[in-house]
């Protein structure tokens, strides 16, 4: 018999392999369509590459007359900005009303959750339906941003639920009592204190309403967002010029993501040491 | 006191942007989509006569209600694979890994490509699945077959390979949490009393984890169920999911039909968040 050590061991490494495994199952494709973007002009979408060069992205920068990338990607990046700031203030104002436990606030809740369970494509289907019969043309800055919003606000939303939780009401109180007026107190103490949560839920709007596909599906009428540009272009060919551009957002997301923490991390040892 | 007292008026008033929102962007979407799937007539008009027609239908026509099976098949296949990948990943993360570094290295790891679009990472991996493909070219030199697999691209099994590589992560991640809030002192006291590690795991460690097991399990189902870009990217227009079949029928100008997809999907998504939700008590766990 095994004594159990070896065994406890054993498990480890059993684990140890599947998740390390996992991690390369995850990360290879992307670190295969990273490498493959910088094949020589001549190479196609698989191995072996023909060459190294930057071709690709070259060629995404070209002016083109049907897949010029750039305007979708100017549209997009507006939408994630507009969705950013939106999902953070109406975030913040949703956790303050939950604070107050209004009549009602468990309804509230849910109804704001819902957002995250109700799939994208039917809440996007549903919008373009209401366009039709109203007989607006939807356009991406304004059914599509309304459809982006029930997406990013429930994650901007538990984000500053969060935050709140961990929130010390006394500093609040000791302002009050000190005769700040609510609002005063909001902004020089509540607001400060909870940024943390705050950038949180300005990265969810941003990210999400970015990469966002299955929404502006049916909702973003002839001006296109990048995601739908790019699987249209998907759809017809799979070229190279994919793949670049595949990894310049890729490395965007990131560089949002290591923005938005370091600012936390900043904002925090301000928070410690004062301004 | 805080700076909003307990049911002031002002919170309903903080409230509202965000009720006003979700009611307008989602709620009555939702509702449309329920009225337009009772329209009797293809036209396109508010004052169309209502009825069960197209319900009636979509269960007549065999190949339809096929890609509802399908749909929920594949739903099933997928969580019965997450749910044991993503509890060995989150075990080995929240209970073996001692360091504070590691721990957070391969958490970073694993997060990061949740922060990248799904569609690129779609497309990632279509270089993997062709016939001159990274796993055609591997299984090859490793003399595993000598012929080039068709079978990966254009697809179920290379749908499922996609599926698993962005849905894991969901399934894990909320084992994670609960077997963090496990406190270690439950664990030495079972080992005191001298049980068994396999009796340990099974009656004190499972039963704990069983929450976030399930909320793991209702992120994978709802996405899975609804999930048409993988199939439609991966599959090559040649499978079908709930999801694609409202795609189709839009663009062949087929409303109503379209809608009646549309609700029976929700549908059978409420039912299995519904029965997902039986085993456990969400509200427990204290999100809020």
């Amino acid at each position: 018999m095994i004594d159990w050590r070896a065994r406890e061991r054993l498990v480890t490494w059993v684990l140890g392999a599947v998740t390390v495994g996992f991690l390369a199952y995850q990360w290879l494709p992307i670190l295969t369509m990273a490498l493959l973007s910088f094949t020589g002009p001549d190479g196609g979408t698989t191995f072996p590459m023909r060459g190294v060069s930057l071709f690709w992205y070259r060629e995404l920068l070209r002016v083109q007359s049907i897949d010029d990338f750039k305007p979708p990607l100017g549209r997009s990046l507006v939408l994630a900005l507009l969705c950013s700031a939106t999902t953070a203030v109406l975030a913040v104002a949703a956790a303050q009303a939950m604070r107050a436990r209004f009549r009602g606030n468990g309804i509230f809740f849910y109804l704001v959750l819902l957002g995250v369970m109700a799939p994208g494509l039917l809440v996007g289907f549903g919008m373009g339906l209401i366009t039709r019969i109203v007989g607006v043309t939807p356009a991406w800055y304004t059914t599509t941003f309304a459809v982006h919003i029930v997406w990013t606000l429930p994650f901007g939303f538990l984000t500053m639920l969060a935050a709140f939780n961990r929130f010390d009401r006394r500093l609040e109180e000791a302002a009050l009592t000190l005769r700040a007026n609510p609002w005063t107190a909001f902004r020089r103490i509540t607001l400060p204190l909870v940024l943390p949560g705050v950038i949180g839920a300005a990265l969810f709007g941003f990210t999400l309403s970015f990469d966002e596909f299955a929404r502006s599906f049916f909702t973003t009428g002839s001006e296109q967002t990048l995601p739908l540009v790019i699987y249209a272009q998907f759809d017809r060919q799979l070229q190279p010029t994919l793949y670049a551009l595949g990894t310049t957002t890729t490395v965007v997301s990131l560089l949002a993501v290591g923005a938005a923490l370091a600012l936390v991390r900043l904002v925090r040892r301000r928070a410690v040491t004062g301004p | 006191m805080s700076t909003l007292r307990e049911r002031s008026p002002r919170a309903y008033a903080l409230a509202l942007p965000a009720a006003l929102w979700m009611i307008g962007a989602l709620v009555l979407p939702t509702v449309f989509i329920g009225w337009v799937s009772l329209w009797t007539t293809r036209t396109f008009s508010v004052g169309n006569p209502l009825g069960f027609a197209n319900y009636a239908k979509f269960f007549q026509r065999p190949a339809y209600v096929k890609v509802l099976t399908d749909t929920v098949e594949q739903t099933v296949l997928l969580m019965v694979i997450t749910a044991i990948l993503g509890y060995a990943i989150a075990y080995f993360l929240a209970v073996k890994v001692e360091r504070p570094t590691v721990q957070l290295a391969f958490f970073l790891v694993l997060v990061i490509p949740f922060w990248t679009s799904a569609l690129i990472r779609t497309i990632a991996w279509i270089p993997f699945l062709g016939v001159t493909g990274v796993i055609n070219k591997v299984l090859i030199a490793l003399r595993v077959v000598d012929q080039p697999v068709e079978a990966f691209l254009f697809s179920r099994t290379g749908i499922t390979l996609a599926q698993v590589s962005f849905y894991t992560l969901l399934a894990a991640g909320p084992v994670v949490y609960t077997l963090r809030n496990i406190p270690p002192s439950l664990r030495e006291a079972a080992y005191t009393l001298r049980a068994a590690p396999l009796a340990v795991f099974r009656r004190i460690v499972l039963p704990l984890t069983l929450p976030g097991i399930v909320i793991g399990q209702i992120l994978v189902f709802l996405n899975v169920m609804a999930d048409f870009a993988t199939a439609q990217a991966i599959g090559g227009h040649k499978l079908a999911y709930l999801g694609n079949l409202v795609i189709l029928l839009y663009d062949t100008g087929q409303l109503p039909f379209a809608s009646v997809i549309a609700v029976l999907l929700m549908a059978a998504m409420l039912a299995g968040v519904a029965v997902l939700l039986k085993v456990v008590d969400i509200r427990r766990l204290g999100i809020s």
